[in-house]
């Protein structure tokens, strides 16, 4: 087996819902703390606001989801790690962070051009009880450590299981669904094998409609985005996610 | 032999030289990292194994398909069902983070009475009492429920049943006044309009959240020219608005003079087949009001008609705007507002002063809801975000806590009909207040038994189709023990598709706004008592949404 | 002849080999008995349970219900056999009141390992012995010695201290993890088996 899990997620289609934000949380039980802030929080996915800075009527927003970019060369963020807690994962393609092994250094924080990388900056808690809602596909973070996007790991490891259990060596396509995919209400967000020809996903990423985030950068993302917008497409070719950092601020 | 201070050093050196052969500072360093890998004070989930059952939120109105997964008995996430035709697989940014609601810190475990922990049995008892000295007004949040049946049959017998209504059913209170069909009866056919003009925030928590947006995404998100245009006009650049085919804005609160400003233009370029009523407002006044040109109304209508169905859908209950609906032909036709059942008719909640010896406050009323009245108030609710005025707070059942059954959407073109099971347990003591109300009157009957009767109803009808695992026409059923088996297991059926007329509006001059017309800011709809602790994320940990004011804080 | 030096030396040395081969595993490990007193071979031989599979089953999704819960124990035990304590504790404690018989997991992993049976048994190809010894024919349940410092079982690290010369079956750290996929050639890195 040797995927190159991707993703498309048409602007157009996105509504700034936050839907995705939210189930990627209870996904991956990442905890929702006081003292937070946007600075300090963490979500893997994050839906940030754009706008092409005109005033009036033509005046345009647009959400874009931003979450690792899965960068297939290069990766800058596996090239810092001193402890080597990031590793490209040969049959999946999949970006994997290993909290457990992560010493807090946040190298890989600065050197990740698309800011998809958060920092446990306390322990994690939940009110009395809650932690009854957690999922126990995946283990909770501490205190001190990076994490980002896994593409729900736990959902392969699951898929994984059910093709054991049937006898397969290959697991089913549809049975491997990141919770972002799952919940987004207008289906942006879709999810495929890039390394497969006939997946749906791997052909909407050779649309001309579909760009990357700083591909000048050579990292070979393996997030594509789609508009039909001349300036959506313009803004992330040219600046990349710095005019989205200044919207942010 | 005496021990000297160098034997000692030596005895020493010996000691270390054979701590380095020993395991014990090699295993200790195991030891340590891998405590330090696992803090105790962390919390980590239960290894239980995760199994997945299906249910219904009945958290508002929409009653969204819902896919759980549940470990060691409680549910650890939820998903939308793909299988659904209402949802269509979505649910709201809320309902994804819903399963940790239960054990939010503002859960309300415990009966309140006016700021101190009281018991269920002096509820009762001053219930009981309070019914004795006069009328009570029991208020529904969620009207067609079996529990709501309850409700409604304590309430017509003791004084009267109302109902706070959802924005999108005010919306369409316009309507029952103007032909005597029922609000509750009436719902958009949105699949088949092709120009829809809204100030609602249709792709942001208006109606069910996979029914517009799944069809605004497949029919008109990002093209030039789609099938399906949605016009937004609002007062500021909403999210709706930045998805919109075209987007308009408007001075704030000048709603109602833009929509007399386009019925001038409608009748006097005969867009419409209608010859009045007439506005008394002119086109000039109207357009000085709303803050845009008289060209601007005039090209807005004209872009309204050039593809139709054209719909208006409104975000309170503004007649005038209403109105434009009865210009363009759109009630009781396709793709425009139809009449999915016969409805009830119920007498709204905040029309007037209530008057009553008690007022009875079922959990699914806003939480905002706040009556002015004199009268004591028991106030059913799951959380408590502590600014309820109410004398009496009763916990009643969370997330997924009691079963119900789910009558089909506010805004629904057909009717649907679903139950939802109770997957997990509650705490503590907690009843609904139709259970409350039964325990009063046994002779109300139970929310179990009035679903079997509509069940059974249903069978007998054997009309529409029922959605599980396959899609199966209810005739098809030969007992009604199968059709329950399968509504019980997360099914929904629904009816057939709506016949178009059966119903017209009467619209002998144009309406006036009433005195208090609540605007409705949507963010503000948003929190409940308390909201999902992961929602907080989009505000918090974000900045993709506006952190939603507390009202009464 | 040895010099006193040397002599006070190998004294130090011989001390510290001691309390570190002898005191210190005793200290670093506290031992409990189980809940019941089992017996595989009993079991094996009496109720002609040949199969592992029998009792720890995997579940209808795929996933490994580990040790079987009550009811598989009441299948049989719903009134007591025999007379020893160990039967009476399992039909009044646990069985009757249906309370599910808090075990002590030798093998118990971290949160933070996502190991999964089906892909090793049924994919794999590993059959129960190759990782968990031949426990299942042992006549007694030993006592579960857990480690005062990191809260594993003791089978994770082995019994032998030294980790040389273990039975298949003692030692389930990481490394011996690693051991057996480097010899299969299976690389599934650092995500296959943590979660």
């Amino acid at each position: 087996m040797s995927a190159r899990y991707g993703m498309v997620i048409d602007l157009d289609r996105c509504t700034g819902c936050g839907s995705c934000m939210v189930s990627c949380a209870a996904e991956n039980n990442v905890p929702v703390l006081p003292k937070a802030s946007a600075r300090t929080g963490i979500t893997p996915m994050l839906v940030r606001r754009v706008s092409n800075h005109m005033a009036g009527a033509d005046h345009r927003e647009v959400f874009f989801p931003i979450l690792c970019m899965h960068c297939e060369h290069e990766t800058p963020c596996v090239r810092v790690c001193p402890q080597q807690a990031v590793e490209v994962d040969q049959a999946t393609g999949i970006v994997m962070q290993m909290p457990q092994r992560c010493l807090g250094c946040r190298y890989c924080m600065t050197a990740c051009p698309y800011h998809a990388r958060y920092f446990n900056w306390w322990d994690p808690g939940w009110p009395s009880g809650m932690e009854k809602s957690l999922n126990p596909g995946v283990a909770v973070r501490m205190r001190g450590v990076v994490e980002k996007c896994n593409l729900c790991h736990a959902r392969l490891h699951a898929a994984k299981e059910r093709a054991a259990a049937a006898g397969k060596r290959e697991i089913d396509p549809t049975d491997y669904v990141p919770a972002c995919v799952e919940a987004c209400p207008t289906q942006a967000i879709r999810f495929g094998d890039l390394a497969e020809k006939n997946d749906p996903v791997s052909e909407e990423a050779k649309s001309p409609d579909a760009f990357r985030l700083l591909v000048r950068l050579g990292t070979e993302p393996k997030v594509y985005y789609k508009s039909k917008e001349k300036w959506v497409r313009a803004l992330a070719q040219s600046n990349g996610g710095r005019s989205m950092e200044a919207e942010h601020v | 032999m005496k021990v000297t201070r160098r034997d000692l050093f030596v005895w020493g050196a010996g000691a270390a030289a054979g701590l380095v052969f020993s395991p014990v500072p090699w295993k200790l360093l195991d030891d340590t990292s891998i405590w330090s890998q696992n803090w105790p004070w962390i919390p980590q989930p239960a290894r239980s194994p995760v199994e997945v059952k299906q249910s219904f939120c009945s958290l508002c109105p929409q009653g969204c398909a819902l896919k759980v997964r549940m470990a060691g008995g409680w549910p650890i996430g939820v998903a939308g069902v793909s299988t659904s035709p209402v949802t269509r697989g979505a649910l709201c940014p809320l309902g994804y983070g819903a399963h940790q609601l239960n054990w939010h810190p503002r859960r309300l475990q415990a009966v309140r009475h006016k700021e101190s922990v009281s018991s269920w049995g002096a509820a009762q008892t001053a219930f009981a009492k309070a019914c004795g000295e006069g009328p009570v007004i029991v208020i529904d949040g969620y009207p067609g429920r079996a529990a709501s049946s309850i409700l409604e049959a304590f309430a017509e017998k003791r004084g009267s049943y109302r109902v706070a209504l959802s924005p999108e059913l005010g919306a369409l209170a316009p309507y029952e006044r103007w032909s005597g069909v029922p609000a509750n009866a009436l719902g958009y056919d949105l699949e088949n309009a092709r120009t829809i003009v809204s100030g609602a925030p249709m792709l942001d928590g208006w109606g069910s959240p996979g029914r517009f947006t799944r069809l605004w995404a497949e029919s008109a998100a990002g093209a030039k020219d789609p099938q399906l245009r949605l016009i937004q006009i609002e007062d500021s650049f909403s999210r709706t608005g930045s998805r919109a085919w075209q987007s308009v804005r408007i001075r704030s609160g000048s709603e109602s003079a833009l929509a007399a400003g386009l019925a001038h233009v409608l009748l006097d370029e005969r867009l419409v087949p209608a010859r009045g009523p007439i506005p008394r407002l002119t086109l000039a006044d109207a357009a000085a009001q709303a803050g845009i040109s008289e060209d601007a109304i005039r090209e807005l209508a004209r872009t309204m008609v050039e593809r139709r169905p054209t719909l208006v859908i409104s975000n309170d209950e503004n007649p005038q705007v209403a109105a434009l609906n009865v210009l363009l032909a759109a009630t009781g036709a396709r793709g425009g507002i139809v009449r999915r059942t016969k409805g009830t008719r119920h007498l709204p909640a905040d029309a007037v002063n209530l008057n009553a010896r008690a007022i009875l406050i079922d959990a699914k009323v806003p939480w905002n809801f706040t009556p002015e009245t004199d009268a004591e108030i028991f106030r059913f609710a799951a959380w408590d975000d502590g600014t309820s005025k109410s004398d009496w707070l009763l916990p009643a059942p969370g997330f997924l806590e009691e079963l119900t059954d789910i009558p089909a959407a506010p805004t629904s073109a057909i009717e649907t009909y679903a139950v939802a099971p109770a997957l997990s347990k509650p705490r503590f003591e907690v009843q609904s207040a139709a259970q409350f109300l039964g325990n009063l009157d046994p002779s109300l009957g139970t929310t179990e038994k009035l679903i079997h009767g509509r069940c059974n109803g249903l069978f007998r009808e054997r009309k529409g189709t029922l959605y599980g695992a396959a899609r199966v026409p209810l005739e098809k059923f030969d007992s009604v023990q199968k059709v329950e088996e399968q509504l019980w297991k997360g099914a929904i059926w629904t009816g057939d598709p709506p016949s178009v007329g059966g119903w017209r509006c009467e619209l002998k001059e144009w309406p006036q706004d009433p005195e208090k017309l609540r605007s409705r800011d949507w963010a503000s709809e948003w929190p409940a008592a308390v909201l999902p602790p992961l929602a907080v994320k989009l505000y918090q940990e974000s900045t993709l949404r506006e952190a939603p004011e507390r009202r009464n804080a | 002849m040895m010099s006193r030096n040397q002599f006070v030396f190998g004294f130090g040395l011989a001390v510290s080999l001691f309390a570190g081969w002898v005191l210190f595993p005793r200290a670093l490990y506290s031992a409990r008995p189980q809940p019941v007193e089992f017996r595989h071979k009993t079991h094996a031989e009496k109720s002609g349970i040949s199969d592992c599979s029998q009792c720890h089953a995997f579940r209808d999704d795929g996933s490994y219900a580990g040790l079987p819960s009550i009811d598989t124990c009441a299948g049989c035990h719903s009134e007591r056999i025999g007379t020893s304590a160990a039967e009476a504790t399992l039909v009044d404690h646990y069985i009757k009141p249906g309370q599910e018989t808090p075990w002590l997991v030798y093998s118990r992993q971290p949160a933070n390992v996502w190991f999964s049976h089906a892909v090793h048994v049924k994919r794999g190809g590993l059959a129960c012995t190759e990782c968990h010894g031949s426990y299942g024919e042992s006549d007694q349940a030993r006592l579960y010695q857990v480690n005062r410092i990191s809260g594993y079982s003791r089978d994770i690290w082995g019994h032998s201290m030294s980790r040389l010369r273990r039975k298949p079956g003692d030692g389930m750290k990481m490394s011996d993890c690693e051991d057996c996929h480097r010899r299969h050639g299976v690389d599934v890195g650092c995500l296959g088996c943590h979660q």
